[in-house]
């Protein structure tokens, strides 16, 4: 089962490898175009580099490039791996499920397609593709029913669809389809797979899917203008402790230093209806 | 507008929308993002600048007497009791402020009044409220009356 | 419609707005009525709920009797001289005795109040205020309720009180909305504390366009209070007495620590101290008034408009002597973050700098309110063991409809009671409601299905009438059926400010303008029939503006009952110019019959408190007289 390679039986279908091929070629394509068009159709890099050029004028030092590297490194292992920038840890896991199960899963389906094309027996490349759909489908139905900030702080039910929908549900029928057609094998249920597949990788320039790109970039930016002094304009963030000397602080000098006062407003999720 | 939130920043978590006294941020239809959509109705009280985990929440002074170029941006840390903040004029000059929020943690020293010796039948029928008269001075003294002030209610014209 | 219908059954206290009066209300309830159902019902979310939200930088009312600072009857007397005579004494003197024991409880849950390093007492900004770090005061009363009541429910926009139907004019609990879900809520109470605080937006604001968010009052301050209560057929009182307020320009940051703290003070373009200047022409219009210490707040503000008027504009606050003190400099900038950032935020936009420059003051458009140098609301029974027969019947802070209480800005004739007033008389209110339960009034309560499901379909028509009617219109807000919620508003507002002494009218009205702006309202009160409400967000919109507008019906009406002018700087009937205190020295009170909107107006006796202090006054005066 979840160590057969579904692909190889596509011949039943009439389908050759190198239809599936082409198609995988296509779907990279799409991507590409799609973000590039993306970027160069709302100028997001422009604004990127011009928002950087302003904060530095704010910036209180130079940053060395050892620095940069070793921001680049922190930003690659903290904020792309392990999705540090997630306040909320349901949905930090949530979104580390999802994005390794999509790396899984779309590197095994190259690998199956182009190195397994008529092989069942692919165990390993297919035991990671199935895994892949499932870790997907669990982090994006956990997303889709419960986390999504509509459903959970505004209230919708989770069937009110808008155009910020278009990711994750063509992400999800993508694994789901995938799944139940490795499952029960009918054409209907490949049809319906490549269908979101090709949804899912041509809507790009109008779903929210550029943000694999930006938002590691994003957070590299934010690395170096909170280290550079320029701050985007925040205050520090300061340690009571630190700032024990300020007149304001007379109140609360006599309190331990290390005391935490635990949280108020913030100790609840973002659900108050 | 009042507030907005930097597209890069913003992480769709929903803090914002759900303290925002004004009804007023709500998440994007394509974005899945917040933002204001009503900015003639905020209030710049920052509940949601303060509430942001990302500090993705900045406010641009009112377009009808706020020239551009300045920022007042907050940083409030419960844990720590403290919220800092910072002015940037549209000179480009910065001040620095910070301010306790708290001296207890949080919540602790309310008493659950479900849990204390419940008034008695003398307390009921008297003016005095919980933990009264003792909280009124500390001390041990009654809660005041007309006669304990020598005071009386009388109609005319008084000033 | 797809929305639910959510019964909650059995409560004995339903707390309506959980601002500063609501926690208060629903903190108190649970300790005399530890096992009574105790529900709050909130538009918002607790915790930055109300015109606290965004914090504090003083308690602004606060005896101090523990450091032998003031007597409850010298607040009285001070809120009496305010307001021009025109205050409930019993409400305030009761609320007095009791508002220090709220404050001393904040400070052991955590509220930073400053400390004079010298003498160890409370910081004094005033004589009544007291500086606080207060960025967390409402998130700490919230807490405060939270742990009282059974359930708060946050994002019920209450839109009516239920009635009883088997004894007339006594409360049956209250309905509403759920702003999020949408789900129709149906709260079955006991009693209900209506503490949905003041009116903002009455009026057409000074700025018009997103400046118009930067109010003095809070945005959500929807006059629900007022709306709810007229709406159930309680008698209202002092609804003309709308307030100015003089505030730094545009940003209407408070003045309250720069005059009594950090002694800036006020002068003309030309740098001249301007009050003296209308010292005569007061005196013509107040008498004796105009003489007493500290001057009202009505009479200063009244200066300030006549001196611009006279084309010595603008007034400006001298900071430039006091801010060269870097401890006061900072001290002011923290007022503005701890209240009105906003203010802040316009001054770091223009580069003010008032260590270097002096900035300028404006009189606000006017707000209705019952909390700060103001008392409309509702009219309440005072405390049995101070108050006169005319001003009590059983239960403290209960209105005229059974069961039905009032606190904070709701409760009428009450000014100065502000933050922690307010708190205070939530509790009070919360008492009396147990009491009230306890004697067994509120037995045998019945409504029936058919009163809900009326209301029901109130609520959601707005929604309807979008969904029909916008299939007459290509796209856009123009419609020849329906009014959108926020044009409704600038209706109103347009109204207010033309007719009943608003801004661009420089606070001047008289009979015929009043009964114009009645008609007028009158035929929006209709068109509001049609209302259309795209989402949920707009259906709240369009509660709020029924709410606004029975509030302004309410002002207009006692602004032509009351034929003087009883607070020059606040409004102006300019055909009865004059105070009055031979007519006039009364309290208005009105009610709005329910079944037929009509209203009826009539004066209810003015008590005051008098001690030796009036005494003293009252021979001195006799004593001038015989002399003359
Ligand atoms: C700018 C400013 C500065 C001030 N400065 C001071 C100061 O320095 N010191 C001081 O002591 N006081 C100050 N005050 C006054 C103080 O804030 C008020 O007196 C006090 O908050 C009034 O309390 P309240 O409970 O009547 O109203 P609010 O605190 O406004 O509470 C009303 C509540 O009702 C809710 N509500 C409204 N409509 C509905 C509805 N339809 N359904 C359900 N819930 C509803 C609201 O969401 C809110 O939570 C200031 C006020 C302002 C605006
Ligand atoms: S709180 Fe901040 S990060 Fe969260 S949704 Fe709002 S703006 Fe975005
Ligand atoms: S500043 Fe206040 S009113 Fe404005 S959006 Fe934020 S929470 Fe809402």
């Amino acid at each position: 089962m979840i160590t057969t390679n579904p692909f190889a039986g596509l011949a039943e279908y009439g389908i050759t490898p190198g239809m599936m091929m082409a198609f995988v070629i296509l779907m990279v394509l799409a991507v590409v175009v799609g973000t590039a068009l993306d970027v160069l159709h709302k100028k997001s890099h422009k604004y990127f580099f011009e928002h950087e050029e302003r904060m530095k004028k704010l910036a209180t030092r130079e940053l060395s490039s050892a620095e940069k590297t070793s921001m680049l490194i922190q930003t690659i292992t903290s904020e792309v791996l392990t999705s540090s920038e997630f306040h909320n840890p349901k949905r930090r896991l949530a979104h580390l499920l999802k994005m390794y199960g999509f790396v899984l899963f779309v590197l095994s389906s190259a690998v199956l397609i182009f190195a397994y094309p008529t092989t069942a027996d692919a165990p390993f490349w297919a035991f990671l593709w199935h895994l892949g759909a499932i870790m997907v489908a669990i982090g994006g139905y956990w997303f889709f029913f419960s986390l999504r900030v509509d459903v959970q702080s505004e209230g919708n039910k989770w069937w009110n669809l808008k155009k910020r929908d278009l990711f994750i549900v063509s992400l999800l029928a993508t694994v789901t389809f995938g799944l139940l057609w490795s499952l029960f094998g009918t054409v209907v249920l490949f049809a319906l797979f490549i269908i979101s597949t090709a949804v899912l990788f041509g809507s790009v320039y109008w779903s929210k899917f550029a943000h694999m790109f930006f938002k590691p970039a994003a957070a590299y930016q934010k690395r170096k203008l909170m280290a550079d002094g320029s701050r985007e304009n925040l205050p520090p963030f300061y340690k009571r402790a630190e700032v024990l000397d300020q007149s304001t602080m007379d109140l609360v000098r006599d309190i331990p230093k290390d005391q935490k006062f635990g949280l108020c407003i913030m100790k609840d999720e973002p659900k108050h209806y | 507008m009042p507030t907005f939130v930097y597209m890069t920043r913003c992480d769709g978590c929903g803090y914002c929308v759900d303290i925002c006294p004004s009804d007023i941020m709500h998440i994007d239809d394509t974005w899945r993002r917040a933002y204001n959509l009503e900015p003639d109705m905020c209030w710049e009280c920052y509940s949601c600048v303060k509430a942001c985990p990302m500090h993705a929440i900045d406010v641009r002074g009112y377009a009808d007497f706020c020239p551009l170029g300045h920022a007042v941006r907050v940083h409030r840390d419960e844990e720590e009791g403290i919220i800092a903040w910072r002015i940037k004029f549209r000179s480009g000059r910065i001040k620095d402020l910070v301010a306790p929020i708290t001296t207890k943690p949080w919540g602790k020293f309310i008493p659950n009044l479900r849990e204390v010796a419940p008034p008695t039948d003398e307390q009921r029928k008297s003016q005095l409220l919980f933990n009264e008269p003792k909280y009124i001075r500390l001390d041990d003294g009654d809660l005041y009356t007309l006669e304990s002030q020598g005071l009386k209610m009388r109609q005319g014209v008084y000033y | 419609m797809a929305y639910k219908t959510i019964v909650v059954d059995n409560i004995d206290i339903l707390v309506v707005g959980a601002g500063l009066s609501g926690t208060g209300a629903a903190w108190e309830a649970r300790y005399w009525g530890q096992d009574k159902k105790i529900v709050i019902a909130e538009k918002a979310n607790i915790y930055r709920s109300g015109a606290v939200a965004m914090g504090l930088y003083a308690i602004n009312c606060y005896m101090g009797t523990r450091f032998g600072e003031n007597n409850p009857e010298d607040h009285v007397r001070y809120a009496r001289n305010d307001l021009m005579g025109m205050v409930r004494e019993d409400l305030l003197f009761d609320m007095a005795r009791h508002v220090d024991s709220a404050v001393h409880q904040f400070e052991e849950w955590g509220l930073p109040l400053m400390r004079d390093p010298e003498t160890g007492k409370y910081q004094r900004e005033g004589k009544w205020q007291i500086m606080i770090h207060g960025e967390s005061y409402k998130p700490i009363v919230a807490m405060a309720a939270i742990k009282s009541a059974d359930k708060v429910y946050n994002r019920i926009c209450v839109t009516h009180l239920l009635m009883d139907e088997a004894k007339e004019n006594r409360v049956a609990g209250a309905v509403g909305f759920n702003v999020r879900t949408g789900d129709f809520y149906v709260f079955k109470s006991k009693t209900v504390i209506v503490a949905a605080g003041g009116a903002s937006m009455i009026y057409k604001p000074r700025s018009t366009g997103e400046g118009a968010g930067r109010v003095w009052y809070a945005p959500w301050s929807s006059g629900s209070a007022y709306g709810l209560l007229i709406q159930a057929g309680a008698k209202m009182t002092q609804m003309e007495n709308r307030i100015v307020l003089a505030r730094f320009k545009d940003g209407y940051g408070p003045v309250g620590a720069y005059f009594l703290h950090l002694k800036t003070y006020t002068q003309n373009a030309y740098g001249e101290e301007y009050e003296s200047h209308w010292y005569d022409e007061l005196k013509k219009m107040v008498g004796e008034y105009i003489d007493h210490h500290p001057v009202p707040t009505c009479l200063r503000n009244h200066a300030l408009i006549r001196e611009v008027l006279a084309g010595r504009g603008p007034i400006h606050m001298v900071t430039m002597h006091s801010f060269q003190d870097p401890h006061l400099e900072e001290v002011g900038w923290h007022n503005f973050l701890g209240m009105t950032v906003g203010q802040a935020v316009l001054w770091a936009a223009n580069d003010v700098d008032p260590k270097c420059e002096n900035p300028e003051l404006t009189t606000s458009e006017p707000y209705v309110m019952g909390s700060h140098a103001t008392g409309c609301g509702a009219w309440v029974s005072g405390p049995e063991d101070v108050s006169p027969p005319e001003y009590f019947w059983g239960y403290n802070r209960m209105t005229t409809v059974h069961g039905l209480f009032g606190a904070g800005d709701a409760a009428g004739g009450t000014p100065h009671a502000f933050s922690s007033g307010s708190f205070t008389e939530g509790r009070l209110a919360a008492k009396a409601a147990c009491q009230y339960i306890d004697d067994g009034k509120a037995e045998g309560i019945v409504v029936s299905e058919r009163q809900i499901e009326e209301l029901r379909e109130k609520i959601y028509k707005p929604l309807e009438n979008y969904k029909i009617w916008r299939n007459e219109i290509v796209a856009g807000t123009v419609s020849p059926t329906v009014l959108l919620p926020k044009q409704g508003l600038i209706r109103m507002q347009k109204i207010m400010d033309e007719y009943c002494g608003g801004v661009s009218m420089q606070y001047m009205t008289n009979e015929r303008l009043l009964n114009i702006g009645l008609m007028k309202l009158q035929l929006l009160k209709e068109d509001m029939e049609m209302l259309a409400a795209a989402d949920l967000h707009e259906l709240l919109r369009c509660w709020e503006l029924h709410h606004r507008v029975l509030t302004s019906e309410a002002v207009m009406h006692h602004t032509l009952f009351r034929k003087e002018t009883r607070w020059p700087g606040y409004y102006y009937r300019g055909d009865h110019l004059y105070l009055d205190d031979e007519n006039w020295h009364v309290l208005t009170v009105s009610r709005r019959d329910p079944k037929t909107g009509e209203y009826t107006m009539e004066k209810a006796p003015l008590y005051h408190i008098v001690g030796d202090v009036e005494e003293e006054y009252e021979k001195k005066k006799k004593a001038k007289k015989k002399a003359s």
